[in-house]
């Protein structure tokens, strides 16, 4: 049978020639955080190869995979493309997944992987795990990917609203963890309930799960629906999951890495800084206390963590399709000229949307609707607007259609004192924005525009393109 | 002992290298939650030479912002 979970991907990832197993010695610090860094950063976040570690000094033996959905390449894998498959064609394979939605089945399996090895005493997660950290004056070592999992407290039975989401975790303790939960956050919500009750909300924090696991958890989905039935559609196979030792929540089968816990009711300890997805540390806050009082592992297991700092990363690259694919739909459901969405940056912060005018001006109305989108409220901050044949996923075509269409005066337009998203290192107060539209679409009636004539597209010239890259190669 | 952080006297040590090799210790503050390895780099586990700007000392954590703030318990 084939593995499933972290460790057969990996599989899949280094028959692709994307794995590469880091085996000389290296310090937890700095060297962890460079050779993060460096995967990401080979071909700009394009073909960089996931790294598996085994001799980090003084963790002798444990396993560390870095960058796993680092690069686009790896992120080709998982949607079982070649790995060489342009952007936009990703984006298309990842939205026919994507649009299987939450009908994905769920099958609960007895004595799972995850729960080979149980650790009940003398939990010490800084001797457990190989633990570094991940940017210089983050206030200490983090989970970066981690699949925390909670149930509503009001519908206790309801898989639905159970929570997969993936929060940053600072491990303050042996068995002390302070995390970043946001009210905005479905965990946030079930937090509220939980201390409006006066009860501690039991949770469940996975630690190298399958990518689509992670993508899940990282992605805006509603509240109601279920992280591992999008991610059972998405892979279009059954998620195996488990019942968590502790507390009646479902883990993924085959997680190498299961803590088990509690937060800390009606209190808040300080918690940061890190270095954030927009390249830019948070502040300190005071946020919430998970306390853990089991932990389950696979044999060997294999800690997964990823680097995130300044763009490109493999946060970048991890939550950057699932936003597009969210967006897309949202957007085509009363606007069908919508032809794909780009909102790779930074989380959406900026975003291009490749439509058709239904009529003159019409884009406009496009990047009002994304402006207004649950996610688009406090991200979408630039939004670029490009004809439909336009791929957003080429900046070349984009800055050629705003290079050639973009009337300044009539087509650049700044919509101020809008919400902004807080952790925008240009949103002052934090929270508080602006908009700006760049509307570089060709006009349509009943605007006027300049008489002009466009070179027609060459589709018929891609053929070509092999052809050539054939000769090329023959001719090294 | 002293953090290196906020610089108060609420810091231990919690870890050491698991495989035996004596290579690291781990110490936490109980205070600012700050964690650190023996063998970082001089600029962030020595006070002197810690960007002032990260640093916590004179800093009341009772007054640090929360995101989430306590609700009220139902009646």
């Amino acid at each position: 049978m084939e593995e499933s979970g972290l460790r057969g991907f990996l599989k899949k990832l280094e028959k692709a020639g994307q794995l590469v197993r880091y085996t000389d010695e290296v310090m937890p610090e700095p060297d962890i955080r460079l050779i993060g860094r460096a995967a990401v950063d080979i071909a700009a976040g394009n073909t960089g190869p996931a790294v598996l570690l085994d001799n980090i000094k003084g963790y002798k033996g444990k396993q560390l995979a870095l960058n796993v959905s680092g690069t686009w390449a790896n992120n080709a894998v998982m949607l079982g493309m070649d790995k060489d498959t342009p952007l936009k064609d990703q984006f298309f394979e990842f939205a026919r997944r994507w649009a299987g939605g939450s009908d994905g089945e769920l099958k609960w399996v007895k004595n799972p992987p995850c729960q080979e090895v149980k650790i009940t005493k003398d939990i010490n997660l800084y001797e457990l795990l190989p633990l570094f950290r991940v940017n210089k004056y983050d206030a200490g070592f983090y989970f970066s990917k981690p699949a925390v999992i909670t149930r509503d407290p009001e519908e206790p039975g309801s898989v639905d609203k159970q929570n997969v989401g993936l929060y940053r975790i600072q491990v303050q303790g042996p068995d002390t963890l302070g995390i970043q939960v946001l009210p905005f956050h479905d965990g946030g919500i079930h937090l509220r309930k939980a201390e409006e009750m006066g009860v501690a909300l039991p949770v469940v924090i996975c630690l190298g799960v399958h990518p689509v696991v992670s993508l899940m958890a990282s992605a805006p989905l509603q509240y109601d629906k279920s992280e591992y039935k999008y991610a059972a559609a998405f892979m279009e196979t059954p998620m195996n999951v488990a019942k968590a030792l502790t507390a009646d929540l479902d883990i993924p089968a085959d997680a190498e890495v299961v803590l088990e816990g509690e937060f800390v009711p009606r209190e808040r300890f300080v918690e940061g800084p890190f270095g954030e997805f927009p390249g830019s540390y948070s502040g300190s806050r005071r946020q919430f206390r998970i306390k853990i009082n089991t932990v389950t592992t696979r044999k060997n297991p294999i800690f997964e963590n990823l680097y995130v700092g300044r763009p490109w990363t493999e946060h970048d690259t991890l939550i950057g399709l699932n936003t597009s694919a969210t967006l897309y739909f949202q957007l085509r459901e009363t606007m069908p000229e919508v032809k794909a969405v780009n909102a790779i940056y930074q989380h959406g912060l900026t975003i291009i949307v490749a439509t058709d005018n239904r009529f003159g001006c019409y884009a406009k109305t496009v990047a009002m609707r994304l402006a207004s989108t649950p996610h688009g409220t406090s991200y979408a901050k630039n939004i670029i607007l490009v004809d439909g044949d336009v791929d957003p996923f080429n900046l070349v075509q984009v800055m050629w259609a705003i290079s050639t269409r973009v009337r300044p005066q009539k087509d650049v337009i700044v919509i101020p004192n809008t919400p902004g998203m807080p952790l925008d290192p240009c949103s002052e107060p934090p929270g508080v924005g602006a908009k700006m539209i760049i509307d570089a679409t060709t006009p349509a009636p009943p605007e006027v525009s300049r008489e002009v004539r466009m070179v027609e597209n060459l589709p018929d010239a891609e053929p070509y393109q092999k052809i050539l890259m054939d000769l090329q190669k023959a001719a090294r | 002992m002293k953090c290196v952080r906020c610089l108060t006297d609420n810091a231990s040590k919690v870890a050491e290298a698991p495989d035996g090799s004596k290579a690291w210790e781990v110490y936490v503050c109980s205070r600012c939650n700050f964690v650190w390895r023996s063998t970082e780099e001089p600029e962030v586990i020595d006070p002197e030479k810690r960007d002032p700007w990260f640093q916590l000392a004179d800093v009341d954590v009772d007054d640090i912002l929360v995101f989430s703030p306590v609700p009220p318990l139902r009646k």
